[in-house]
């Protein structure tokens, strides 16, 4: 079976190194939306603790705020890259 | 995923939340200057500084029926419901399960209030005020356990709990000797039953289920210690057999039973178990002077440390609320001996030997 497989790659890369599968452009995009996804998971985590914290006592809002944002730093680096192919 | 893992309800558990929360309740409570001052001071007191601290509300409210002691144990009690039913309110998934597993301590605590009740013939009321509401039992279900008119109806309320079977089978001993003693020991033993069952016997060392069964066993181990330690002091002659609890890695029914006849041997057993680091010094204490209270709080005191270390070894497992829940038992039992230590007129010396302070 594998025999078979090779010269279907083989005739698959071939044609793929002429066009891109995911041209310059949409791969930027791909890549800010897996950060933010990555950071919304880790907000996650952190927003509960913080919303934790900030219930048993007021002052920590502030600390917890900045701390559940973050991972958005994720993000705003992974804008860096559309800025750098566009 | 393990980190999160889910109930079979299938909603996963919030442990950030429920941690976040604890841990500051955790760093509210009393420390050693407010223990050394209250120590110092006479019931009233005592009352006024519970007062201005985490215990207004309690106090305000149970101010006008009681005073003195009575006060402070009433408002402790009360306190120590609103903050583990918080608990249970907070958690979700798999964490609540654990949670409600061990504050099903109060469940049992509550079942003897009845039953003491009961056969004492004290007064409603009273048996109302001494009731810990801080359990898996409802509202509706502890007043209907309040108002049965005999201990036999108690039994068959709690038919489909936890303590159903344990029971039914203890009261036909109950009715031929006429005394709780049966009763009692068989709320215990089906808590402490209960308390490791359906858990994995064998979990991965580092997960949280993990380290929450070593914290059980760990738990299990210490009840059995002292059981142990009671018998082979009081040289009575019953069967350690008997109060033998399962679960605990230190003890087998066998050893148990051939260790509880010598006191040394006894020691030395405990000392070479996993144990042995941690109640080194409460050991010798105890094969030096002999005095089993004292042994008793250094076992206190090292299951709360033990649980403390665990909660740092693992932050974001139950390990931190059990440590909470440890250490909040502790800060009101503490509290409680203060009181009543003041009204017997004990010095200050006396009573801080009574305390479990880290």
């Amino acid at each position: 079976m594998i025999e078979t497989i090779a010269p279907v790659v083989n005739a698959v890369l071939q044609e793929g190194s002429a066009a891109p599968a995911i041209p310059p452009a949409a791969a930027a995009a791909l890549a800010v939306g897996l950060a933010a996804l990555g950071s919304g998971y880790a907000e996650r985590g952190i927003g509960a603790a913080a919303v934790g914290a900030i219930a048993e006592d007021d002052s920590m809002f502030g600390r917890g705020l900045i701390l559940t944002v973050l991972p958005e730093t994720l993000v705003i680096l992974a804008l860096v890259v559309v800025f750098i192919l566009g | 995923m393990s980190l999160y893992g889910t109930a079979p309800g299938g909603r996963s558990s919030n442990y950030e939340y429920v941690i976040a929360r604890v841990r500051s309740r955790r760093a509210s409570l009393f420390d050693d200057d407010d223990y050394r001052k209250l120590v110092r001071m006479g019931t009233s007191g005592i009352a006024r500084f519970m007062e201005e601290t985490e215990y207004e509300t309690e106090m305000n409210a149970l101010g006008a029926r009681y005073s003195g002691s009575d006060l402070v144990e009433y408002a402790l009690n009360r306190n120590l419901a609103k903050h583990f039913d918080d608990l249970l309110k907070w958690s979700e998934g798999a964490l609540y399960d654990y949670i409600a597993r061990y504050l099903r301590k109060f469940d049992a605590w509550n079942v003897k209030t009845v039953i003491r009740g009961l056969y004492s013939g004290a007064d409603l009321a009273d048996v109302e005020d001494d009731f810990i509401r801080a359990g898996e039992f409802t509202e509706r279900r502890l007043d209907a356990l309040r108002n049965a008119g005999s201990i036999e109806e108690v039994v068959t309320q709690l038919d489909d709990t936890v303590f159903g079977d344990a029971l039914a089978e203890a009261y036909e001993a109950y009715e031929e000797q006429n005394v709780l003693v049966p009763l009692e020991n068989a709320i215990d033993r089906a808590f402490y039953e209960t308390l490791l069952e359906g858990l994995p016997s064998n979990p991965e060392p580092d997960s949280a289920t993990g380290l929450y069964v070593q914290f059980l066993r760990a738990e299990v181990d210490f009840r059995n210690l002292r059981n142990a330690l009671r018998l082979a002091r009081s040289g009575a002659d019953t069967d350690p057999a008997a109060y033998y609890i399962d679960g605990g890695k230190l003890f087998d029914r066998q050893s148990l039973a051939r260790l509880t006849g010598n006191m040394d041997n006894l020691v030395a057993a405990v000392r070479e178990s996993t144990y042995g680091d941690d109640l080194d010094a409460a050991l010798s204490d105890l094969e030096d002077a002999g005095s089993l209270v004292e042994f008793e709080r250094a076992l206190d005191a090292a299951l709360l440390e033990y649980a403390d270390k665990l909660s740092t070894r693992y932050p974001l497992s139950v390990c931190p609320v059990l440590s909470y829940v440890l250490a909040k038992e502790r800060e009101v039992d503490n509290i409680r001996a203060i009181a009543r230590g003041r009204e017997a007129d004990l010095g200050p010396e006396a009573i801080e030997q009574e305390l479990v302070i880290l």
